[in-house]
């Protein structure tokens, strides 16, 4: 399980290695601690004590910070700072999972229209990856309406995209919802799942809540990119919402005034310059364990990293 | 004359690099956590208010758990945005109560309150008890869930 941040974790030899393999087969995911009682009431317990995560970095420019070397962060796991690390390598992703996720309410649709023409254009130049799978969803009204799955390059906006009607409500986070849950049916540890939110930030219908919007992006381990179309000079709560959505899933905050081209160069430089790093679980505390991740020498350095995860996992 | 103060000018210099070569203490950060500020204390005032003790403010400001050889200092900064970079070694001096860290980039020292201050075996005691506390809830947890699943 893994993507822009990645919480996994190598289990401690505990257990024989029969119990081990019959537990694995039965688990979804590897779990942080799992114990298993027998028929003659022997309990087996494994524990696991590593972390793994992923994470992009950009320096002061905001520009993508290629040669990092572990000696360049500290990772803060819930409050406890960690030095040294298991391992530390750049992330062998070699598929990208992208949802164009569109928010298509009266008020965005002119400008939005001719953005996501942009990134689909870009997209069908880009060369940069070995493998990929685009689609696009819009919202407006009471709930999501995919597009295309898969292979959108030839996509026809002006055929596909819904017809705008004046006063549509807008559910930005159960459409963030049903977008993480399309990108969490790939369970490839070589994909990374981008979701990027072209919105100006406003939910007025959604059943469920931005903390539900979060919790399942980090579930699916995608990242969100935003792109804030909300007027400049973007200081309202749409704002504040976007940049939250993109800061927790370890993705990227831009405005619309960016430009489409600057969002999917982002995207595939983060790409190709994620790095992975292990870590001993520092604290055996059950719950949400908060992420940070911070330089150790210069403070220019921006981690892109999810905010988090559940330790036992709960997933 | 101005060889003789050009001489004592140097010899004053390098006496006060040395004092405060002297009183620069180094240790590691081990903890960090956004946490309630502390507003500063302003004793008149806080009597005037009916305040006591330490007041705190609605913003979140950075503390750290500094350990030195001997003793551990729990420190808070002034603002949300006063980090540190988290090296293996920070060099940091006591200043009328204050702990002074000094930071690269900085031209000048950055400021912190001292929050808590404990001897390092107390500390550490401490930590064990903790940590032992969150390993007997998650073995808790997990025994929990085997008898859940072992009824169904």
């Amino acid at each position: 399980m893994a993507d822009v941040c990645r919480v996994g974790s190598l289990l401690r030899t505990l257990l024989p290695s029969f119990l081990f393999a019959f537990l694995a087969a039965v688990l979804p995911f590897p779990a942080p601690a799992q114990t298993a009682e027998t028929p003659t009431g022997l309990t087996f317990r494994s524990n696991v004590n590593e972390v793994r995560i992923s994470f992009s970095t950009t320096d002061r420019q905001d520009r993508v910070v290629a040669s990092l070397r572990p000696s360049d962060f500290a990772i803060v796991d819930e409050d406890h700072v960690v030095r040294d690390f298991r391992s530390f390598t750049l992330s062998d992703y070699t598929r990208l999972d992208v949802v164009l996720l569109v928010d298509a309410s009266d008020s965005l649709q002119p400008h939005l229209k001719q953005e996501i023409s942009n990134v689909l254009h870009v997209i069908g130049q880009s060369t940069g990856v070995p493998e990929d799978s685009f689609s696009v969803v819009s919202f407006r009204g009471l709930k999501p309406k995919v597009l295309c799955q898969g292979n959108c390059r030839a996509l026809d906006l002006g055929a596909q995209f819904p017809a705008v009607s004046a006063g549509g409500t807008t559910p930005l986070y159960d459409s963030i919802v049903f977008s993480a849950r399309m990108l969490g049916q790939t369970h490839d540890i070589h994909t990374r799942k981008i979701l990027v939110v072209f919105s100006d930030g406003a939910d007025t219908i959604s059943l469920a809540s931005l903390n539900d919007a979060i919790d399942s992006t980090l579930h699916a381990d995608a990242a969100i990119y935003s792109v804030d179309f909300s007027k400049a000079p973007h200081y309202g709560q749409g704002t504040a919402t976007l940049r939250h959505l993109a800061a927790t899933s370890g993705g990227r905050y831009f405005t619309a005034e960016a430009g489409a081209d600057l969002v999917l160069n982002a995207i595939l430089e983060d790409f190709h310059a994620t790095y992975t790093v292990a870590y001993k679980l520092p604290s055996s505390a059950v719950g949400f364990h908060l992420l940070r991740i911070l330089p150790t020498h210069d403070l220019g350095l921006q981690f892109h990293c999810r905010r988090g995860y559940y330790f036992p996992n709960q997933y | 004359m101005k060889h003789s103060l050009l001489l004592v000018f140097l010899l004053c210099t390098a006496s006060i690099s040395l004092s405060q070569d002297r009183s620069r203490q180094e240790g590691t950060i081990t903890r960090m956590r956004m946490t309630d500020c502390i507003a500063a204390q302003h004793p008149l005032m806080d009597a005037l208010s009916g305040n006591r003790g330490v007041m705190m403010s609605a913003e979140l400001c950075p503390e750290y758990v500094l350990v030195t050889n001997s003793v551990v200092y729990v420190i808070v900064g002034k603002g949300s945005d006063q980090l540190v970079p988290l090296a293996e070694t920070t060099f940091f001096r006591m200043q009328h109560n204050e702990l002074l860290i000094r930071i690269d980039d900085a031209k000048h020292e950055s400021r912190f309150r001292v929050k808590q201050m404990l001897l390092r075996p107390e500390w550490e005691r401490g930590q064990q008890i903790m940590e032992a506390a969150a390993s007997t809830t998650l073995r808790q947890q997990v025994d929990g869930v085997v008898l859940v699943n072992a009824r169904q």
